[in-house]
C-alpha cells in the first residue's frame, strides 16, 4: 500500500478539519470529492507531510513520515500540486521547475532532462522561456502539475489540478493522469465530478471530515438512482451520497 | 548527508537561480544614483588622502547600502509567505535551512559586490589623485560586516514577518536605527561608556590621521566581531525556523506538545543553536570590549585587549619639499598635491618679513596632534621655522565642495603665518589673539601682498577677543598710515619694534 491512514485526526482549534479517517491505497488514480469545508485539502496536506495529523497514524510508500529520514523519502517520491499554487513571477517556467527540482534533490546532472520531460508532458515547451508573470491561469496550473510530477513521483498529490484548464487541456491532463496511474499512486481533490468519471479508479467523497462513500464511480453513479439534483448520473450519485450523509 | 543537505553542483544551480532572479539588480540604479550623490560626491569633497576618503565607506555608504540590503533581503526572505508557497516548498526533501540559505546567498551576493563595486569607485579615484600611502581595508572590513549583518537581519525580518509592507518597513527602521538610533540611544558621551562605538557610522576623522601614525585597528575588530556576532546569530536562527513557526502555531493549543515532541531531525538543530551561541557570544564580547575603549593620544580610540603597541609609532615618510635656495616649504607626501598651493601662498609674505627679527626661513608642516593635544601652527627652532598643520588644508578640499573660495584660503594661510609671526612666541599653546597695533600692522603686510587686511572684516576681527568693533576704525587709519609708509620704511620700523610690538607694548598712535 502507497497510502495507509488509520483513524487520522486533525483539528484546527476547535474545527474538525479530518475526522477520524481510514483509507489504504496502492497504484491507480483516486478521486477525493467533496464540498468547500469538508476537509479535503487538510487531508491532502497532511498526506504531503506538511501538516501533522492531531491523532493517527500514516504510513506514505511504506514509510511513517514522523521520522526525519523517511519522511525526507517520502518527500523525494512525493508530488504535491496545492489548491492555491504560489509561484515566484519573476522566474521563467523553466527556471520555476528546475528551482523545484533542485528542491527535490534529484541529482544535478538529471535535472535538465527532468524539467524538459515534465514541461513536455503538459505541453509546456513552447512557453519554456516565458517569465510566470506572463503566463494566463490556465498555464500557471501546468507549471503548477510539471513541477509536481518533474521528479518522476510514486506518490502524486493534486489539489483541483483542473481549475483554470481549458476543455481541451482537461481532456489531456486527463489522459495524463490515467497514464501516471498505472504505475503510481494518485490522489486528485476536486470539486469537477466529470474529472472524476473520466480519470480515476476509485472515488471517496468526504463530508464533515469523514469519508461518508467509497467506491467505484460507476459504484457513486448508482447511488444517484432516483436521487433529481444533479445534471449528469455521477452528480446526482454525488448529491445523493452527500444528502444521506448530512441527513 | 551534511546538515544543509545540498550538494555543491545543486548548491551552484540553485545560487544561480537565486542570483539571476534576485530583486537587487532592479534597484541597482537607483542605489547607484544615491551612491554618487551622497557617498562619492562627499569622498569627492574631501582631499585625496585615504583614511579621509576612507571614511565615506562607514559614514555614507554603509547608511546608504544598508537601507537597500536590508530592505531587498525582507523582500527576498518574505517570499515564500508572500507568494503562498510555504506549503510546496515544505513539501521538498531539501531542508528549509538550505532553501532559505541560498536565496539569502543570493541577495548577499548581489548586496556585497555592489558594495565592493562602491568601494572600489571611491579608492581608484583616490588612487588617482592621491599622492602618498594606500587603500585601508578595515573600513572596507568593517562596511562589509555591516551590510551583511543587516542584511540577514532583513531577511530573517522577512522570514518570519512575510507581508509586502516588512521590505519597506525594515528599510525605514534601518534608516532610523542608523541615523539616530543606535547612536542617540548610546549617546557617546564621557559618562555613558563607550559603546556606541560599536555603531560603524563615526564623523569625518581629522584631515591627517592615519598619515603621520597608523589608524590603530582596534575599533574596526570590535565593530566586524559585533556585526558578524549579529549575523552569525540570526543565521542560526533561520535555522530553527521552521521548528520556531510550529511552536508559533501551536503556542496554546493542546497541539503544542504534539509540535514539541515531533521527532524532528536534531542535527540541524543543534547546529543552529550553536550558532545562535557563538553569535551571541561574539556580539557580547565586542560589547564588552567598547566598553573599555579609550581615548588614544592619536585622536582615535584603542581597545586595550586589542591593542598592538607598534600601530602607535610614527609612519616613516619623507616630506615633500619645494626646491631653491628661498622659502622652502615642506609638506608629508600625503599633502605633497598641495604643496605648491602653501608654497605660492607663503612665499610673498617670507619674502616681505624676510630679515627682521624672528622671521622664518621656512614651512614645515607636522601632524595636528601630539601626546592626544592639538597642535597649533607657530614659528620655532633656530633658524626659526613656520610650522603648520594639515588642518589648513580643511576637509573640504575637494571637487564638490571644492576650495570655494581659493583666495581666501590662500590669504588664510598667510594670515596664519603673520599672526605666528607678530605674537610673543608662543609654540603649540594655541593661537593667541592679536592686538590693535599688531592687527594694524598683520593688515598692512597683508594688503602688501594682494591680500584684504584682515580688519576689513568686522566680523572677523570682532571674534578676535582683544578688539571691539569701536576700534576698528582706528586700526584702519593707523594701518593706512603705515602702510602709506615705503617698503623700506616699513620694514627698518619693524625691524627696530618687533620685538616691543609682539610684547603688546606699541599702541595704535605709535605706530608711524
Amino acid at each position: 500500500m502507497n497510502v495507509a491512514l488509520t483513524d487520522i485526526h486533525r483539528s484546527f482549534g476547535k474545527n474538525r478539519a479530518v475526522d477520524g479517517v481510514d483509507l489504504q491505497l496502492g497504484t491507480g488514480v483516486f478521486g477525493l470529492l467533496g464540498p468547500n469545508g469538508a476537509g479535503k485539502t487538510s487531508m491532502l496536506r497532511m498526506l504531503a507531510t506538511v501538516l501533522p495529523p492531531t491523532s493517527g497514524e500514516i504510513r506514505l510508500l511504506e514509510r511513517d513520515p514522523r521520522r526525519p529520514a523517511a519522511r525526507r523519502e517520502i518527500r523525494r517520491r512525493l508530488g504535491y500540486l496545492p489548491q492555491n499554487l504560489g509561484y515566484y513571477p519573476s522566474f521563467t517556467v523553466v527556471e520555476f521547475i528546475e528551482y523545484f527540482a533542485l528542491l527535490k534533490e534529484i541529482p544535478s546532472p538529471q535535472v535538465p532532462k527532468a524539467v524538459a520531460v515534465a514541461m513536455e508532458r503538459v505541453d509546456l515547451g513552447a512557453k519554456a522561456r516565458a517569465k510566470l508573470r506572463t503566463l494566463s491561469g490556465g498555464m500557471l496550473r501546468r507549471v503548477g502539475i510539471a513541477q509536481a510530477i518533474v521528479n518522476d513521483p510514486d506518490l502524486l498529490l493534486l489539489d483541483e489540478p483542473t481549475a483554470g484548464l481549458d476543455p481541451e487541456q482537461r481532456v489531456q491532463f486527463r489522459a495524463l493522469m490515467r497514464s501516471l496511474g498505472e504505475s503510481v499512486t494518485v490522489i486528485v481533490s476536486t470539486h469537477l465530478v466529470e474529472d472524476v468519471g473520466a480519470a480515476c479508479s476509485e472515488v471517496a467523497l468526504m463530508s464533515a471530515g469523514k469519508i461518508v462513500f467509497r467506491g467505484t464511480p460507476e459504484e457513486l453513479t448508482a447511488r444517484g438512482e432516483g436521487h433529481s439534483v444533479g445534471d449528469a448520473p455521477l452528480e446526482r450519485g454525488y448529491s445523493a451520497v452527500l444528502a444521506a450523509a448530512r441527513s | 548527508m551534511s546538515i544543509m543537505s545540498m550538494p555543491l553542483p545543486a548548491a551552484g544551480r540553485a545560487l544561480r537561480l537565486e542570483f539571476k532572479r534576485n530583486a537587487v539588480p532592479y534597484v541597482l540604479p537607483l542605489l547607484a544614483a544615491v551612491f554618487y550623490f551622497d557617498a562619492l560626491r562627499t569622498a569627492d569633497g574631501f582631499p585625496p588622502v585615504w583614511t579621509l576618503r576612507a571614511s565615506v565607506i562607514g559614514d555614507h555608504m554603509l547608511f546608504t547600502f544598508s537601507a537597500f540590503a536590508g530592505g531587498l533581503a525582507a523582500w527576498t526572505g518574505s517570499r515564500e509567505g508572500r507568494r503562498n508557497t510555504l506549503d510546496l516548498v515544505a513539501s521538498t526533501p531539501r531542508a528549509a535551512w538550505a532553501r532559505l540559505s541560498v536565496a539569502l546567498a543570493g541577495t548577499l551576493c548581489w548586496v556585497l559586490l555592489a558594495f565592493v563595486a562602491g568601494v572600489a569607485v571611491v579608492y581608484i579615484q583616490t588612487a588617482l589623485q592621491a599622492t602618498w600611502g594606500g587603500p585601508p581595508l578595515w573600513p572596507v572590513f568593517v562596511g562589509a560586516a555591516g551590510v551583511t549583518a543587516v542584511t540577514v537581519i532583513g531577511f530573517t525580518a522577512g522570514v518570519f514577518f512575510p507581508g509586502r509592507f516588512t521590505a519597506p518597513l525594515v528599510a525605514i527602521g534601518v534608516l532610523l536605527l542608523s541615523q539616530i538610533g543606535f547612536r542617540e540611544s548610546l549617546n557617546l558621551t564621557a559618562s555613558s561608556g563607550t559603546y556606541a562605538l560599536l555603531s560603524p557610522t563615526t564623523s569625518p576623522p581629522g584631515v591627517d590621521a592615519g598619515v603621520y601614525y597608523r589608524v590603530a585597528p582596534d575599533l574596526s575588530i570590535v565593530q566586524v566581531m559585533f556585526m558578524g556576532g549579529i549575523a552569525v546569530a540570526l543565521y542560526g536562527v533561520l535555522g530553527l525556523a521552521p521548528r520556531l513557526r510550529q511552536l508559533a502555531w501551536a503556542s496554546g493549543r493542546p497541539s503544542l506538545r504534539a509540535a514539541l515532541a515531533r521527532d524532528d531531525d536534531w542535527l540541524p538543530s543543534a547546529v543552529a543553536v550553536l550558532l545562535v551561541a557563538c553569535g551571541v557570544a561574539a556580539s557580547a564580547t565586542a560589547f564588552a570590549l567598547a566598553g573599555t575603549a579609550k581615548p588614544d593620544a592619536l585622536g582615535g580610540w584603542q581597545i586595550p585587549a586589542l591593542h598592538s603597541a607598534a600601530s602607535d609609532q610614527p609612519v616613516p615618510a619623507a616630506q615633500d619639499c619645494t626646491s631653491g635656495s628661498g622659502f622652502q616649504v615642506c609638506v608629508h607626501p600625503a599633502f605633497g598635491f598641495y604643496l605648491a598651493d602653501v608654497a605660492a601662498a607663503l612665499a610673498p609674505v617670507a619674502a616681505e618679513i624676510a630679515g627682521l627679527p624672528g622671521a622664518p626661513v621656512g614651512a614645515r608642516e607636522v601632524a595636528s596632534l601630539s601626546g592626544g593635544q592639538d597642535v597649533w601652527s607657530g614659528i620655532s627652532g633656530n633658524p626659526p621655522v613656520f610650522d603648520f598643520t594639515a588642518e589648513h588644508v580643511g576637509t573640504m578640499f575637494g571637487e564638490f565642495y571644492g576650495i570655494p573660495d581659493s583666495a581666501s584660503w590662500r590669504d588664510g594661510f598667510r594670515q596664519g603665518l603673520l599672526d605666528a609671526f607678530l605674537e610673543a612666541p608662543s609654540q603649540h599653546a594655541g593661537p593667541g589673539p592679536l592686538d590693535a597695533a599688531q592687527q594694524a600692522v598683520e593688515d598692512v603686510l597683508l594688503t602688501s601682498v594682494g591680500s584684504p587686511p584682515l580688519g576689513a572684516s568686522s566680523g572677523q576681527t570682532a571674534v578676535n577677543g582683544k578688539l571691539k568693533p569701536a576700534t576698528l576704525a582706528d586700526i584702519s587709519v593707523a594701518a593706512h598710515r603705515f602702510g602709506a609708509l615705503s617698503a623700506s620704511a616699513r620694514h627698518a620700523w619693524l625691524a627696530a619694534h618687533l620685538t616691543a610690538l609682539r610684547a603688546g607694548h606699541i599702541t595704535l598712535a605709535q605706530l608711524p
